[in-house]
């Protein structure tokens, strides 16, 4: 009997998996053993210190180079540097996801199998504390999302992507109220991402076959879906590119659909608006980090020496992003759908700045990503704050004359709306501004116009909620805004702080995007 | 490799389609028709239904959970087989390996037991 | 640090420091905290006044190995974000020295305005440490010497202004609820629309170029023809519509019509300048060949406002909107001025800027007593003003002949030299061109008179003769003594602007050449 060759594995450089790996487990078995009451404390613990560490690992590793685990895992700048960047907003969306103070039980539901509507359901929605099953969840999505912006070859980033999505299609059912519409976006985004899975897998498998006859990292000219092998077949094969093309198509369906770019966007304003509000501020900042990580790698490794063939489609999915998020966001008459619509537009200008294939377009779209996320959690935050005796008060209607009753968090709210707006002096224009130039660099200047465009168009919505909030006079229905407790109140510092320096000092993380921004071979 | 080697292939995709046709189409025209009550019911591992309003009704959800707990198990056995049948070239990596795995599953099968997820009431 | 560069930061924060603490000005002691505010603006004129140099020369001052057409006096250049190109570049010479004196000076006066008459039901202090950030905005505009910086602070004005527009806009009992926000809505989307299309120019020269310095860039710097093509359309259209150039004027009635005074003042007296200023050292500056190849297009543009906004002025029956037609005409001769790209037509467009701030200013300031006192600014409602208030139809009148273009005032300068400089650059169209702009000189003439004939003259309107008329109060005669001082110094002396601008506008031709 022979001896199957066993590939060496650096265990150093995939620590930070291993750890949040280990602590969702160890989350389940809190779940299971721990007594009900003292269960929360446990896992926020748990949670926070869990990612703290593996942060630690991942910082501790910031000048790893290498290729490990029979080349399915890269261990490189962009990868170390989204890493982090998806467990430092990890750490803020646990944060707000542990907030208890703003509503009896918090959040999210006790009991999530419970009837909608019954006795025991709207007994459970004033009464019980919520359910923690969330911390482990959001354990399972953050180690997905880790190994996705890592994964070398296809099948390992096709595990990534389901390991981070399922958690998510569940947190998404868990809100404690409007449970029917958190349970219908959880449906809806659980089956348009197994179809978008499956285009993935299709891709994955035309590709597969396009490869056939190059040799493969293992030794063999059977061809493989590691990114070496593949780019090495873009670049020498000479068989007809039909099936590649194909392959990179039904492959960015599959990423573009976690991305949120039309027109795989769909789901984005039920999921987000169904979606408890915590959650959804984690999918809009780590889950985008996470796609366009991968999006990042495999456009720029994998399939980079044929980027002339797929810019001028993916080009097309990025102004038509931009644009319907633009014009979408106008017409929304609710708050979190705004946001929603709003995060399709940044979708467009993430994309934007992933086409120009080289060091400079993706320095500035991890750059984007980390800003972005920041000022996305902490508007979020802020939408959990506006409440009446319903919960969140999210149609916009109710938001008229906040100033009034709350000068300081209207004006925190201004001043992220303004920010997505991307006014001087906020992290949204530097981000912006050096996606667009790195567009520009790269010769894509109509993206860069339609960029502009659309961000013209997509400050109205903004403004309009600005100009609500100061300049209606309050009535009878504002709701009140809640003093955050401690948790929501850091997430929102951080968010807010993180969107001020880096709008007045960018140069330090706009740094080390640049030292990080190259992929190992 | 010439395409003709694939003609075998295609022509039996395409007997098999005809005669999965062949046969729907023609039961319904031979075949004898003798209904009765029991051939109209919902198949429920051959045991008398429940009665169930028109259109199905709903089932309990713990058939679902079990069914679960079931293919959680299965998909483990299935990968078991393998294993045990190159144990020897794996060594004690894939010990370890499996191990972990088979932890893995416990963990879900104790969060499960824990939570009452087993307890039919 | 010099102290110049001391002065030149100052001049700059400031305003940005008044505006912080006026914000934190508790509601209970709003006066004071327009005081406070007041106080900053002295200090940033103080501070602007300082920068000058009378010694240094155009020439004295620049290093001698320097070769670019912009010698700025003082410069401060400090390392910003490397990354973006972004580095915080500031200097001032001739060309920008007058438009900085002329923002901090309106911006005192609109502040202390402010102190005096409380702008109604909203906090007088918010919208003080507004008008304090619409300075940073414009002054940063005038000083950056980077381009990226340059866009930066165009930004920074858009939204504060919106926010005087929309909140304290809008006085008028008769107009129908909810204009002053859709002027306010309006003027956003003009100015957005040209700000991405000058987001877009600045991208395409700083990726073409590989400098966003302002100093290196004047003159060209080697790029491509297609290239500074490119960029002086876009960079001009967003120009054009702040300046604003017929045909994109269309936000500018509205927005005046329904701003409060200071908001008028702001916005005719420094905002439109914030246009032409980046159209002579942004667009003609850094895309030269560009320049000369839209210069026919610019001026027959230019043209085509003057004649308009005389027109529609002849037709117009508000006071406000009558005198913000005017701007689209007074703009006209500006644009006709640099359309030329002669020393002489830089030079008329550069003083015609600071007499048209001056004196619109006051219009509007004249404008806003008007109508603080009547409540209504319809021309056919007023008339006679002459008999109850003869100090007022008096400065009325003053201010109207000086924007009309009566030789001695400030208003002459900058349209007879447009004319001037466009025959002198010869052939068929620029003849053609200065002759219809005389005739559209003429036209101002006929309606500036007409709208002194239904104010001022005649007997007294129901309006005019039922109302209290409350004499002038002394704040008013405090902000517009200065100007009223100004329009005729400048149109006296006008080598007060024209000697500081003669060397860096003399550089700038030659380098565009």
């Amino acid at each position: 009997m022979t001896e199957i060759g066993l590939p060496p594995i650096n265990y150093g450089a995939i620590t930070p998996m291993l750890i949040l790996f280990g602590a969702s487990c160890v989350g389940v078995f809190v779940e299971a053993f721990v007594p009900k009451a003292q269960r929360h404390l446990v896992q926020l613990v748990l949670s926070l210190g869990a990612i703290t560490a593996a942060l630690v690992t991942v910082v501790w590793q910031a000048d790893t180079r290498t290729v490990t685990a029979g080349g399915a895992i890269a261990i490189d700048g962009p990868t170390l540097f989204l890493q982090g960047a998806i467990l430092v907003l990890g750490v803020v969306s646990i944060l707000l996801i542990g907030e208890r103070s703003l509503e009896r039980g918090g959040p999210f539901v006790a009991q999530a199998a419970i009837v909608v509507g019954s006795d025991a359901d709207r007994n459970q929605t004033v009464r019980q504390p919520g359910a923690t099953d969330i911390y482990p969840l959001s354990l399972f999505a953050l180690t997905g999302m880790l190994l996705f912006v890592a994964a070398n070859d296809l099948l390992t980033m096709f595990i990534g992507l389901e390991v981070l999505s399922l958690p998510l299609y569940l947190m998404c059912a868990l809100a404690r109220r409007r449970r029917l519409l958190s349970q219908e976006a959880a449906l809806k985004y659980f089956m348009l991402g197994a179809y978008a899975s499956a285009f993935f897998l299709f891709g994955l498998a035309l590709v597969y076959g396009f490869t056939a006859g190059t040799p493969s990292g293992s030794g063999d000219n059977g061809g493989g879906v590691d990114f070496a092998t593949i780019a090495a077949a873009v670049r020498n094969s000479e068989v007809s590119p039909a099936l590649l093309y194909a392959g990179i198509a039904l492959i960015a369906v599959g990423l573009l659909f976690k991305a949120a770019a039309a027109p795989f966007h769909v789901w984005t304003p039920d999921v987000y608006q169904g979606a408890p509000t915590p959650v959804t501020g984690f999918m809009a900042a780590c889950t985008k980090v996470a796609a366009f990580g991968a999006l990042l790698r495999v456009l720029h490794v994998a399939f980079g020496g044929a980027s002339w063939a797929y810019t001028p489609v993916l080009g097309a999915v990025a102004a038509l992003t931009m644009l319907v998020g633009a014009v979408l966001a106008v017409t929304q008459t609710d708050i979190k759908r705004l946001l929603a619509y709003s995060s399709v537009a940044n979708a467009g200008y993430l994309l934007v700045g992933a086409l120009a294939v080289n060091k400079q377009g993706l320095a500035s779209t991890m750059f984007y990503l980390v800003a972005y996320g920041f000022t996305v959690l902490a508007g979020f935050a802020v939408v959990t704050l506006v409440r009446d005796a319903d919960g969140e008060a999210t149609h916009l209607s109710r938001w008229a004359g906040l100033g009034r009753r709350s000068p300081l968090f209207a004006g925190v709210f201004t001043f992220i709306l303004l920010a997505f707006a991307g006014i001087p002096v906020t992290s949204g224009f530097t981000s912006k501004f050096a996606v667009f130039g790195a567009a520009s660099g790269a010769g894509h200047t109509w993206l860069v116009v339609v960029g502009v465009l659309s961000s013209m168009i997509l400050a109205f919505p903004y403004l309009r909620v600005v100009v609500m909030m100061w300049l209606s006079e309050p009535g009878e229905s504002t709701p009140s805004v809640l003093v955050p407790g401690g948790l929501t109140a850091a997430a929102l510092t951080i968010g807010v702080a993180a969107t001020l320096v880096l709008g007045v000092a960018p140069e330090s993380l706009l740094d080390l995007t640049n030292r990080a921004a190259e992929f190992v071979p | 490799m010439s395409l003709s080697a694939w003609v075998p292939i295609v022509g039996l995709l395409v007997l098999g389609a005809l005669f999965s046709l062949f046969s729907v189409a023609i039961a319904p025209i031979v075949g004898p028709k003798r209904y009765n009550r029991a051939k109209l019911e919902a198949y429920e591992c051959g045991i008398e239904p429940t009665p169930q309003p028109i259109g199905g009704g709903r089932f309990p959800i713990k058939f679902y959970l079990t069914a679960m707990l079931f293919i959680i198990f299965d998909i483990e056995v299935i990968f078991l087989y393998p294993w045990a049948v190159s144990f020897n070239a794996l060594g004690l990596f894939g010990f370890v390996e499996m191990l972990l795995f088979i932890g893995t599953v416990f963990i879900a099968y104790a969060y499960v037991w824990r939570r009452g997820g087993l307890d039919w009431d | 640090m010099t102290a110049g560069q001391v002065a030149l930061v100052a001049t700059l924060a400031l305003p940005a420091l008044g505006a912080a603490a006026v914000a934190l000005v508790p509601a209970r002691a709003d006066r004071a905290g327009r005081v406070l505010g007041t106080v900053f603006a002295a200090l940033a004129l103080v501070a602007s006044l300082l920068i000058y140099r009378p010694d240094g020369g155009w020439f004295g001052y620049a290093p001698a190995n320097r070769a670019s057409a912009v010698r700025p006096w003082h410069e401060l250049d400090l390392t910003w974000v490397p990354g973006l190109e972004l580095r915080f570049h500031l200097g001032v010479d001739g060309i920008s020295y007058p438009l900085v004196v002329l923002t901090t000076l309106l911006t005192l006066l609109c502040c202390a305005y402010t102190v005096g008459r409380s702008p109604g039901a909203r906090p007088g202090r918010t919208l003080v440490a507004l008008l304090l950030v619409i300075e940073v905005g414009v002054l940063g505009t005038f000083l950056a010497l980077d381009l990226v910086l340059f866009f930066l602070f165009f930004e920074v004005v858009l939204l504060p202004m919106y926010a005087v527009i929309a909140g304290w806009g809008g006085d008028d009992p008769r107009a129908e609820a909810g204009a002053h926000r859709a002027a306010a809505r309006k003027f956003v989307l003009y100015t957005l629309f040209g700000s991405v299309l000058m987001l877009v120019g600045v991208f395409t020269v700083v990726a073409a170029a590989g400098t966003a310095d302002i100093v290196a860039l004047t003159g060209g710097a080697g790029l491509s023809r297609p290239v500074q093509l490119a960029a002086f359309a876009l960079l001009a259209i967003a120009f054009a519509v702040k300046s604003p150039l017929w045909p994109l004027h269309t936000w500018l009635p509205d927005a005046h019509t329904q701003a409060p005074t200071v908001g008028s003042v702001m916005l005719a007296g420094v905002l439109l300048k914030m246009g032409t200023y980046g159209l002579i050292r942004v667009a003609v500056g850094v895309a030269p060949e560009g320049a000369r190849w839209a210069a026919p297009v610019l001026g027959v543009l230019a043209v085509a406002a003057i004649i308009v906004g005389a027109l529609v002025c002849l037709a117009q029956t508000e006071l406000k909107r009558l005198i913000a037609y005017s701007s689209v005409g007074h703009m006209g001769f500006v644009l006709l001025g640099v359309a030329t790209l002669t020393a002489t037509g830089l030079q008329a467009a550069l003083i015609g800027n600071i007499a048209h701030g001056v004196i619109t200013g006051l219009l509007f300031f004249l404008a806003g007593a008007i109508k603080d006192r009547f409540h209504t600014g319809a021309l056919d409602d007023l008339g006679g003003l002459r008999e109850r208030m003869p100090a007022l139809s008096g400065l009325l009148g003053y201010a109207a002949i000086a924007s009309l273009g009566l030789p001695g005032l400030a208003g002459f300068w900058g349209e007879a030299f447009a004319v001037v400089a466009a025959l002198r650059r010869g052939g068929p169209l620029w003849t053609t061109l200065a002759v219809i702009a005389a005739v559209g000189g003429a036209l101002t003439a006929a309606y500036f008179l007409r709208l002194l004939r239904r104010v001022t003259h005649g007997p007294a309107s129901p309006v005019v003769a039922g109302a209290g008329g409350a004499p002038i109060a002394g704040v008013e005669l405090a902000a517009w003594a200065p100007l009223v001082v100004l329009a005729l110094a400048v149109g006296l002396v006008p080598t007060l602007v024209l000697g500081l601008a003669q060397g860096p506008v003399g550089a700038l031709v030659e380098a565009v050449r």
